[in-house]
């Protein structure tokens, strides 16, 4: 059972390179690298308003540092509309009046009020921190988990299916039929070759990205809660290819899966919109165990068992589904 | 003509071929039903407090800044400044002021209101009597929505590509491509069937996406056909370009998640970070970025950079089809 085990195994490999499925996999650590180190780090960058002052007579004489001084009106109105989130402070006839652009009602009233603060002496109290992280090493971990979550709902999905496609066009599901290898490890080959480029990319993804030191503290859990959702997604990609007649046919699935099922999850899991029925979503789930394993928060072991337990029905509706496509061909 | 028949005879009996088209419709009005959900939301204060623990007035004062959730422990409260999704700022009173809490990953913006907060608190009787004088200007985050519904109206004009490189990989892997090569048919007539199908149901599906999510005048829906018909074309060709160059059904793939990604990537990046001069001359090389830069200059009611992207795209309409007609008669050259 061993040797059986390994031949498919090996067979499984060289089918991926030759797909050069690891090729794609290395071009897009490199690209998503790329994207966390050069961009999305400098992007995620939201300084405190900029309050312009407009004051030719001198008349405000305990101003903040942080205003910054324009010489005419005209320069003030430049400056606001090139920063819309800028608030000017217009103090020529005595009265110091606010100018801004509208936004949201509740943010507006900050800005104005904050504005007019800074003419007032500083009573800066420096607020309580509670968290560990700075803004940097949080903007890397969430991004490397949104990342992650992507590349392997999308790899281990699309990947598996292509490669059953590629198999059930050779023939070799029917070959299988008559080899003296228990059925179930020509599934379970195929989940391990998954399940191990997954785990690599996976540790690379995270130290890469969130740091040496930092990567390496959560890495296990992060690598747990990868072998969750490969194994998942590679199960319901399998699942799709062995149902679906064509590879056509399955694009669409993956698709809808795409679109439908993961921008609710994006939205709810990293914004504050929060939507009610998202607790029904399955993907949800496995992205906040994710997410919780990024920032060290601890997970509940219901989830731990609920995930074991789809996992397992999926394999057994796999291998359902195996016998059925064997029955078919043979 | 009548080639050209049989291939939509075959596309039409695939039903789920017909759904691919039907997807970006689908999300655009996904989209449209989105717009409900209040976006503005992302960029405001969120307040955390402990129950009981604030006086009437400052609670009050404090929901003029953004929403104020209760919670009845100090434990949940902590939690919920930490949770990472979301910018709460802890606010608990401190004798006759107020004191915040952050968890110290926010941006910079969020730490700097929540620094300010028991500031704004003393001077809040000034601050009544302020003079605020507020400018109108579209929202910022509209262009959001903009920028979404456009990278679903190029998604939908690049399908037309999607399926091409599809129908040629699966022809491909059944054989149908070698008897297409001993049949009585030129290669411009191959390539026109080929592109008719992919274009023709990538424009409509284009076009659908567009009515459901644009309203503007005639004029501009004629610009707006122009960028439609024209970067479907291209699309269809780049289809063809990828079905060419693909040995199999795991390399095509590969091939069209990456120009998918490149197509979708291009654009949205150009227009959040705001490129210009020789990169965004560079960017226009990808196609789908004069077509999501003329859109949103339509949007935007910009006729001059319409007019002018379209020009560019119809530059790679020619220079697309003529490098194919160079490539596919250099093979054909070679075959003999």
């Amino acid at each position: 059972m061993g040797k059986g085990f390994c031949a498919l195994f090996k067979k499984d490999c060289r089918m991926l390179l030759s797909g050069k499925f690891f090729l794609m996999a290395t071009g897009f650590l490199v690209l998503y690298t790329a994207y966390v180190n050069l961009g999305y780090i400098r992007f995620m960058q939201m300084p405190p308003y900029t309050v312009y002052l407009y004051d030719p007579a001198g008349t405000q004489t305990e101003k903040s540092p942080l205003l910054q001084t324009v010489p005419s009106l005209e320069a003030m109105d430049a400056a606001l509309l090139s920063d819309a989130n800028g608030v000017g402070l217009d103090a020529s006839d005595g009265d110091v009046r606010a100018v801004l652009y509208r936004g949201a009602e509740h943010v507006d009233r900050h800005r104005a009020d904050y504005a007019l603060s800074l003419l007032q002496p500083p009573v800066t109290a420096a607020p309580e921190v509670l968290g560990t992280n700075t803004p940097e090493q949080k903007a890397r971990r969430e991004i490397t988990c949104e990342l992650l979550f992507f590349e392997l709902s999308a790899v281990g999905f699309l990947g598996i299916a292509a490669v059953l496609f590629k198999e059930k066009s050779m023939g070799v599901i029917r070959v299988h039929a008559v080899l003296p290898l228990r059925k179930s490890l020509f599934l379970l080959s195929k989940l391990a070759v998954f399940l191990l480029s997954d785990l690599a990319f996976a540790s690379l993804l995270t130290l890469l990205n969130v740091g040496l030191a930092g990567g390496a503290a959560v890495l296990p859990a992060v690598l747990l809660q990868t072998a969750v959702l490969s194994l998942a997604m590679s199960l319901t990609g399998l699942l799709c290819a062995l149902l679906l007649k064509d590879f056509r046919q399955f694009t669409l699935a993956y698709l809808l899966l795409a679109i439908f099922a993961a921008t609710p999850v994006f939205l709810s899991a990293n914004t504050s919109i929060k939507l009610d029925w998202i607790g029904c979503h399955p993907l949800y789930h496995v992205y906040m165990g994710l997410k919780n394993a990024y920032f060290g928060t601890a997970v509940s072991p219901i989830y731990y068992a609920g995930t074991g337990g789809v996992i397992a029905l999926l394999f057994l509706a796999v291998r359902l589904a195996f016998r059925r496509e064997i029955g078919k061909e043979g | 003509m009548k080639g050209l028949k049989y291939q939509l005879k075959s596309v039409l009996r695939d039903k789920f071929c017909l759904m691919t088209f039907l997807l970006p419709i689908l999300a655009a009005a996904a989209l449209n039903f989105m717009g409900s959900i209040d976006l503005s939301s992302l960029g405001e204060l969120h307040f955390g407090v402990l129950e009981n623990d604030l006086s009437p007035q400052a609670a009050a004062w404090l929901e003029r800044y953004g929403p104020a959730t209760a919670y009845t422990t100090l434990e949940e409260l902590t939690a919920a400044i930490i949770e990472p999704s979301t910018n709460v700022i802890g606010v608990r009173a401190d004798g006759d002021s107020i004191k915040t809490a952050v968890s110290g990953d926010e941006l910079d913006i969020f730490q700097q209101a929540a620094a300010t907060l028991p500031a704004l608190y003393e001077q809040r009787a000034e601050a009544e009597r302020a003079n605020v004088l507020t400018l109108e200007r579209p929202d910022i985050l509209e262009g959001f929505q903009d920028i979404f519904i456009s990278a679903v109206l190029i998604m939908a004009m690049f399908m037309g590509c999607t399926f091409n490189a599809m129908n040629i990989i699966l022809e491909k892997e059944d054989g149908v491509a070698f008897v297409n090569e001993i049949l009585p048919m030129t290669p411009s007539q191959y390539i026109l069937q080929k592109v008719a199908v992919g274009f023709l149901f990538g424009s409509l599906s284009s076009i659908a996406t567009a009515c459901i999510c644009f309203r503007m005048s005639w004029q501009n829906w004629g610009m707006m056909l122009a960028l439609i018909v024209l970067s479907s074309f291209v699309a269809a060709l780049i289809g063809l370009f990828i079905g060419k160059l693909s040995e199999g059904l795991m390399t095509g793939v590969v091939h069209i998640k990456l120009v998918m990604l490149l197509f979708l990537a291009a654009p949205l990046l150009c227009a959040l970070i705001g490129v210009s001069g020789p990169p965004a001359v560079m960017c226009s090389i990808v196609p789908s970025q004069p077509a999501f830069d003329g859109i949103m200059a339509l949007s935007a009611g910009n006729m001059g950079t319409a007019v002018k992207d379209a020009g560019i795209l119809a530059v790679h309409c020619i220079a697309w089809f003529v490098l194919y007609i160079l490539l596919s008669s250099r093979r054909s050259q070679q075959a003999m």
